[in-house]
């Protein structure tokens, strides 16, 4: 179920009120994996399924690795998980673009081979959980704990509902001691959580989906995208919105968490405030530029083997997060995108900047570079193929003389508004910002948030991020 | 790891978040309240959104077994807003009568829908005329059958329940009346939009209220489209309407076959209205083509008399207040011809 449905209204307000009437930690943690488990079920029950298959194999091949005699049956095991996650993975949402890109290199050799696309339903969420099940396995191989024993602390770690479908990807060391130690919902963790949860909702409901979105999709959508500032104001407002969406989801599941006594990593740190383009990947998406970092980039080597390696595993490390996000070869071009930034970034540093700390006025200058790139990069993430986003890419320096209408204006107006406030919270903490305000105003705030999205309705959009 | 939460809550120690909660929801209330009050005072009512949810509820039942036979009425919006659900499930106690029909949407892809489906074995009334056999037009619902094949589920229908009894109460569930679409006519210096003259029910079933319409304006429209007849023609040349209509036959063939009945009906409309469909669509090349093969009865609701006696303001779409009458005579008219039963 979505966190801007009625049904998670419903839903959240009976588990909190069970959670809390219950003494028990054990019996507290049963109902929050049930509660977890109806959550997920409630999309598709069939694949609940599959999220207890995947959580059981991975619990109990993780004591394997651990309990394994040598280092060569530790990495037989290892392996056996890899191939499981990754194959289920491949099979649910790779299936269609590993079949079509098989076809297209046949043809190239004169075979021609075109299956029927396999009618398979992508499994929601299910990018995220396999990123958790892969961390544990990984991390448990590489000797950094020990694995629980305990089946269901495994299985909530996995399942906790707040994160399950869309993140933060927690790791498990930030998670066990907090599953493990009984908590409860506090005064502060319910008014923080809930605060959380209303700004969460207000990015998604009024933002993303009532100002945003519509303005990105009439551009991403025209047979032929209009030039110039039109094309600006539909790709600043993707850029509005798939920010809003996430980070109001993200948002969500920490408030949503912390009403219930839990603390999430937080995922986004104000990141078109960004000075650099490894700075935007410190302040985007945090839980998984992070996962990418120990699992991937690392082990490719990382930096410690010459700069040529580096760039090469900064680049793969990027389209490798590019192709996570969805099956197509223009999420593939964003992540390249954005290897090649990084890569070009840390040869400047090298070569050209140093180590030197930046005038405040060149950081500002350079913080608004990193925002032009990005957005231009997103363009990619949404535009349906490669036509589509060569011809909106064109869009954006071509002259056009449309005037902008409303919509599109003031999702420009709230674009810039979303910015400075990224400006001014690059530093600070989002949830220690309560502890600063009288409660007075503190609630007239709220209030208004609240309000504001009472007062938006409209068609429920799937927060984007679902489909990976 | 440190936990914000515990009891002390050293990271969070916060504002007295009781008295915050309590200024924010009266807040939130008051500014609600306020905005319902002021929409109110300015003639709007609250109005449920028809919605692909609210689609998905009503298909669900259609499959749904139990003592009554589905009867599920297909269409666009003649019959979607000239059917009076509640009397015509008292007419016909042994129907669970189901609205399927969409507003401005050819029924062809429900019609397929139905036939392909084996927990299907109901009864279908499909309103349709001969534009809606055209093939170009077959798929315009089909986004609904999608939303419900791949997308809906058992949380959207606590949603979409929770919503309409939302929207059934709250005239600030309208988002032409929201924050967003308020803020840009603002900016824009526009008036906000008249208040509506159709309403929906929970069943999906419409009332129009043509008091609050300009109805000559809508005579007038048809009267233009009448004078430029000569350069009428309709989207689909006799053979190529003609292709789709086998496929139209199999689907009603598949119903048949498992138990259940399809009823092809053409609702009444004005004369204006008439006379532009003719010149579109002689009847003798379209209509009278389709009925010569149906493996379905027909009926024609411009032949009935019982059914013509009624008012069209807009040449096409009842009142609501002669939805009952039309509804009883409908019954009548498919009792009569025995296609279903009392």
């Amino acid at each position: 179920m979505q966190f801007d449905s009625f049904t998670f209204v419903v839903f959240f307000a009976a588990v909190l009120a069970a959670y809390n009437a219950l003494r028990g930690w054990n019996a507290r943690k049963w109902l929050l994996l049930g509660a977890s488990y109806l959550f997920y079920a409630a999309w598709n029950p069939p694949f609940l399924l599959l999220l207890l298959g995947s959580t059981t194999l991975d619990w109990w091949i993780a004591q394997r690795i651990d309990t394994a005699p040598s280092q060569r049956a530790r990495k037989r095991w290892l392996t056996a998980t890899l191939i499981v996650n990754l194959g289920v993975l491949a099979l649910f949402k790779y299936n269609r673009w590993l079949l079509a890109n098989l076809s297209a290199v046949l043809a190239l050799g004169g075979v021609h081979y075109v299956p029927a696309p396999p009618d398979i339903v992508l499994p929601i969420g299910i990018s995220f959980y396999t990123f958790h099940s892969l961390s544990y396995c990984i991390d448990i191989y590489r000797q950094k704990f020990s694995p629980t024993r305990n089946w269901r602390d495994y299985a909530l770690y996995v399942a906790f509902f707040p994160q399950l479908v869309a993140g933060p990807i927690t790791r498990f060391p930030q998670m066990r001691p907090q599953i493990e130690t009984p908590r409860s919902t506090t005064r502060a963790g319910l008014g923080t959580g809930l605060a959380l949860l209303v700004l969460g909702l207000f990015e998604k409901c009024v933002l993303a989906d009532g100002v945003f979105a519509p303005v990105a999709d009439a551009f991403f959508g025209a047979a032929t995208p209009p030039a110039g500032a039109a094309a600006w104001a539909g790709v600043l407002a993707f850029s509005g919105q798939i920010y809003c969406d996430f980070a109001g989801y993200s948002t969500c599941a920490l408030g949503a968490a912390l009403a219930l006594g839990f603390e999430l990593p937080v995922n986004f740190r104000a990141p078109y405030a960004a000075i650099g383009f490894s700075d935007f990947w410190r302040r985007w998406h945090i839980s998984l530029s992070s996962w990418l970092r120990d699992y991937l980039y690392v082990p490719l080597g990382g930096n410690r083997r010459g700069r040529a390696r580096t760039y090469a595993n900064l680049l793969l490390t990027m389209l490798i997060g590019g192709l996570w996000h969805g099956a197509a070869w223009t999420f593939v071009l964003w992540g390249g995108l954005h290897g090649a930034y990084l890569a070009i970034e840390r040869a400047l540093r090298e070569h050209v900047w140093g180590e030197r700390e930046a005038a405040a006025p060149l950081r500002f200058l350079y913080g608004l570079v990193t925002l032009f790139f990005v957005v231009l990069a997103w363009v990619w993430f949404r535009a349906p193929g490669f036509a589509a986003g060569a011809a909106a890419t064109r869009s954006l320096f071509a002259s056009g003389t449309a005037a902008l209408d409303v919509s599109q204006q003031l999702a420009l107006l709230l674009f810039a508004a979303l910015v400075g406030a990224h400006w001014l919270m690059r530093e600070r903490d989002l949830r220690a910002l309560p502890a600063r305000v009288p409660a007075p105003l503190l609630g007239a705030a709220l209030g208004l948030l609240l309000a504001a999205i009472v007062l938006a309705p409209g068609d429920t959009h799937a927060f984007i991020y679902f489909q990976f | 790891m440190r936990s914000s939460t515990s009891s002390s809550d050293p990271a969070h120690p916060g504002p007295r978040w009781g008295l915050a909660w309590l200024v924010a929801l009266l807040v939130a209330a008051a500014l609600v309240g306020a905005v319902e009050r002021y929409w109110r005072a300015q003639g709007y009512r609250p109005n449920i959104r028809d919605s692909a949810q609210l689609w998905s509820i009503e298909r669900d039942r259609a499959d749904r077994a139990g003592a009554k036979i589905p009867l599920v009425l297909l269409g666009a919006s003649r019959i979607e807003f000239g059917i009076d659900m509640k009397l015509l499930a008292q007419l016909l106690p042994r129907y669970r009568p189901l609205m399927l029909a969409q507003n401005a949407h050819y029924p062809l892809a429900a019609l397929r829908d139905l036939a392909m489906d084996e927990a299907f074995h109901g009864v279908v009334l499909c309103d349709l005329e001969a534009n809606a056999l055209v093939p170009a037009y077959r798929d315009m619902q089909q986004p609904l059958i999608d939303y419900h094949r791949h997308e809906w589920a058992p949380s959207w229908r606590v949603h979409r329940t929770l919503l309409t009894l939302w929207q059934k109460h709250a005239v600030v569930a309208d988002p032409d009346l929201g924050v967003v679409a308020s803020a840009q006519r603002l900016l824009a210096g526009t008036a906000p939009p008249r208040p509506e003259y159709f309403r929906f029910h929970a069943d999906r079933s419409g009332d129009i209220d043509y008091s609050h319409t300009d109805v000559a304006a809508a005579k007038r429209h048809f009267a233009e489209v009448l004078q430029q007849s000569e350069q009428l023609h309709g989207d689909a040349t006799p053979e190529a309407w003609r292709t789709g209509l086998p496929e139209v036959y199999e689907w009603t063939r598949r119903i048949q076959a498992r138990g259940g009945s399809v009823i092809f009906y053409q609702s009444p409309t004005g004369e204006t209205l008439r006379r532009i469909d003719a010149l579109r669509y002689p009847p003798a090349e379209y209509w009278d083509r389709f009925v010569a093969d149906s493996p379905a009865p027909v009926i024609d609701g411009g032949a009935e008399p019982a059914l013509t006696q009624f008012q069209l303001p807009d040449d096409s779409h009842l009142d609501y207040r002669d939805k009952p009458g039309y509804t009883r005579a409908l019954v009548d008219v498919l009792v009569a011809r025995g296609v279903v039963q009392r």
